[in-house]
């Protein structure tokens, strides 16, 4: 949202002026950090509304510069992954980090993750104890196991729901294989993304998704995320 | 394998007529000479019988010899007939002294064959284990330059596109932000397009460079020496890279009478940027960049010297390595070994220093132009 300070933490200079230019240009205010020390401190005294961070950092390694910062803060990190950092992106997000964007990215595209990340951020500040859960037409009642989009109920079996359950609760939000199956299935699970496909097929049958713009996106390779499509859409 | 030097046939020929000589050159004296001495004198075609034939050949001649013996030199002279005693125990004792020594000749003369034979079939394994073993050591040897060539290439391969793909993060990120209709104010956006301008011109070096790389690998890097006046080429990539030097200060000293270098005047062009942009990476804002020409002993050397940390003396030697970055670098590391590769080629050497003002001092030479 405007007026947010955003953090940019980014060795190449040329990069961190194109984004500053364009964030300023929305009106955000713009911090930025060539190396993951400065990116570091400056998490800690700026307090910035979210992070935009290179994994390919000179000194400290982007991956260790999000844990570190997620150590005491939970401030949306989005982080640009280059060819070099691109199988990284999981560890990152295993991290904490909220999302990721590949260079050479599409500055449009980098900000509408960072505006959904922005809005995340307040509905938690805001609504975390909510049990019920709203993504759009999508409403998942959590201590009822009640799920319905728009006015239709959706039945679903109790993994398949905390499966959506657990998506719902961070909206937008890129969440990898691991973190699902460690978290529905149980702390000994990590590599069987198989269930994940079988799952989320059927999740987005019973949604009625749209197969052309799921709500339930499949990120290959790395996760699930579960979007609002009409604020995407207007984003 | 049996001994046959001449067969069993050849032998008993050689037998045969050796007795047969024998015995004309013997008779005209068998009445002067006792029967030992015409017995002993015939085992000797019997010996040599043995060894040309071998054992088959060695009987044949004993039975020859014998009869000889009891023809020619047992009288009665010239018949089968014996008449003593003695004599026919004297034919005996030879027919089987004759045999005896025949064999053991040939056994003799096939051991020592069979010996020789092993010994030259272990000279054989023996050389062709070494022959073995050198081939095998050519194919290791093979093997581990392909997996150099190997990892070269995608040293290669990951440092360009890196290299690449971060002036065209830049250019994407400014262009897909300007197509989406972001309003910003002139100087804004001068400064926006000056960075797409200067990644592309960044790119443009990149791709020079590997350019050079891949005629350098080609052995294809021949310089087309012309008379190079240095201060101009100087003073003109300085003015063309004035971007990239903006937050330094540049010394250009060169002297006005300073000879003409005899070189390729775009390769030269091509080690000075990157020397430049080098000393700009890893000057700090601010600081100073010096360029130097000297003639010294009929070369031309010329400096590059800034003020940044300089270079490690363990790394001085490898710097010139291709894809050694650095501490913290962005760049490719193939830019000094174009370097190096383009100074040799012109005959000159190029190496690095630690400056006086503390930071990395290269220094290259080139031959002066003779008219």
């Amino acid at each position: 949202m405007p007026g947010d300070l955003v953090l940019v933490v980014e060795d190449t200079a040329a990069i961190a002026r194109a984004l500053r230019a364009a964030l300023q240009a929305r009106g955000y205010w713009v911090a930025v950090a060539l190396s993951g020390a400065a990116g570091i401190d400056a998490a800690a005294t700026d307090d910035p509304a979210a992070i935009i961070l290179d994994l390919g950092l000179p000194d400290i390694d982007g991956v260790e510069v999000c844990r570190r910062i997620r150590s005491w803060s939970d401030v949306p990190i989005i982080v640009l992954t280059a060819d070099d950092t691109e199988h990284r992106k999981v560890e990152a997000l295993d991290e904490g980090a909220d999302d990721y964007v590949t260079k050479p990215f599409s500055t449009p595209e980098l900000l509408a993750r960072l505006r959904v990340a922005l809005r995340r951020r307040r509905s938690v500040d805001g609504e975390a104890a909510d049990p019920v859960l709203q993504v759009g037409d999508l409403l998942v009642d959590v201590p009822h196991h009640a799920v319905s989009v728009g006015d239709v109920a959706v039945d679903l079996t109790p993994k398949e729901f905390s499966f959506l359950a657990l998506l719902a609760r961070h909206p937008g939000r890129v969440l990898t294989h691991r973190a699902i199956l460690q978290a529905v299935w149980g702390p000994e699970y990590g590599s069987e993304t198989q269930y994940l496909r079988v799952y989320a097929s059927q999740i987005r049958k019973k949604l009625r998704d749209d197969p052309g713009s799921p709500r339930l996106i499949t990120e290959p390779g790395v996760g699930y995320r579960l979007v609002d499509r009409a604020a995407t859409a207007e984003g | 394998m049996r001994h046959r030097p001449l067969g069993r046939a050849g032998g008993a020929v050689v037998g045969v007529v050796s007795v047969v000589a024998l015995a004309a050159a013997l008779v005209p004296f068998r009445d002067h000479t006792s029967t030992a001495t015409d017995a002993l004198a015939l085992v000797l075609p019997v010996v040599a019988a043995a060894w040309a034939g071998g054992r088959i050949s060695a009987l044949v001649t004993a039975a020859v010899a014998a009869m000889t013996l009891e023809v020619m030199f047992l009288p009665p002279f010239n018949t089968f007939k014996l008449d003593f005693f003695d004599d026919a125990v004297a034919l005996g004792v030879f027919t089987i002294v004759a045999l005896s020594v025949g064999t053991l000749v040939a056994l003799e003369a096939e051991r020592g064959q069979v010996a020789e034979q092993r010994a030259a079939e272990i000279e054989a394994l023996y050389r062709e284990r070494r022959t073995m073993e050198e081939e095998q050591q050519r194919l290791a040897a093979e093997k581990r330059a392909l997996e150099l060539v190997g990892d070269y290439r995608s040293a290669l391969l990951r440092s360009v596109s890196h290299d690449l793909r971060t002036p065209l993060s830049t250019i994407r990120a400014v262009t897909s932000d300007l197509r989406d209709g972001t309003v910003y104010d002139a100087e804004t956006r001068d400064e926006l397009l000056d960075l797409v301008g200067d990644e592309a011109d960044r790119l443009d070096r990149l791709v020079a460079n590997l350019l050079s790389l891949s005629r350098i690998e080609a052995g294809s890097l021949a310089p087309e020496r012309q008379a190079v006046p240095l201060d101009e080429l100087l003073t003109d990539r300085v003015r063309k890279l004035n971007r990239v030097l903006m937050e330094a200060r540049v010394q250009v000293d060169v002297p006005f009478t300073l000879p003409l270098a005899d070189a390729d005047y775009t390769l030269v062009d091509q080690v000075l940027t990157n020397l430049l942009e080098n000393a700009a990476r890893h000057s700090p804002s601010g600081g100073t960049i010096r360029v130097r020409a000297r003639e010294h002993d009929g070369w031309i050397e010329v400096s590059v010297s800034d003020q940044g940390p300089g270079i490690d003396p363990a790394d001085q030697s490898r710097i010139f390595e291709p894809f050694t970055r650095g501490q913290g670098s962005s760049s490719s590391g193939v830019g000094l070994t174009i370097c190096r590769a383009i100074v040799e080629a012109h005959g000159g050497a190029i190496t690095v220093h630690e400056a006086d003002a503390g930071g990395a001092q290269f220094v290259f030479t080139l031959p002066v132009h003779r008219a």
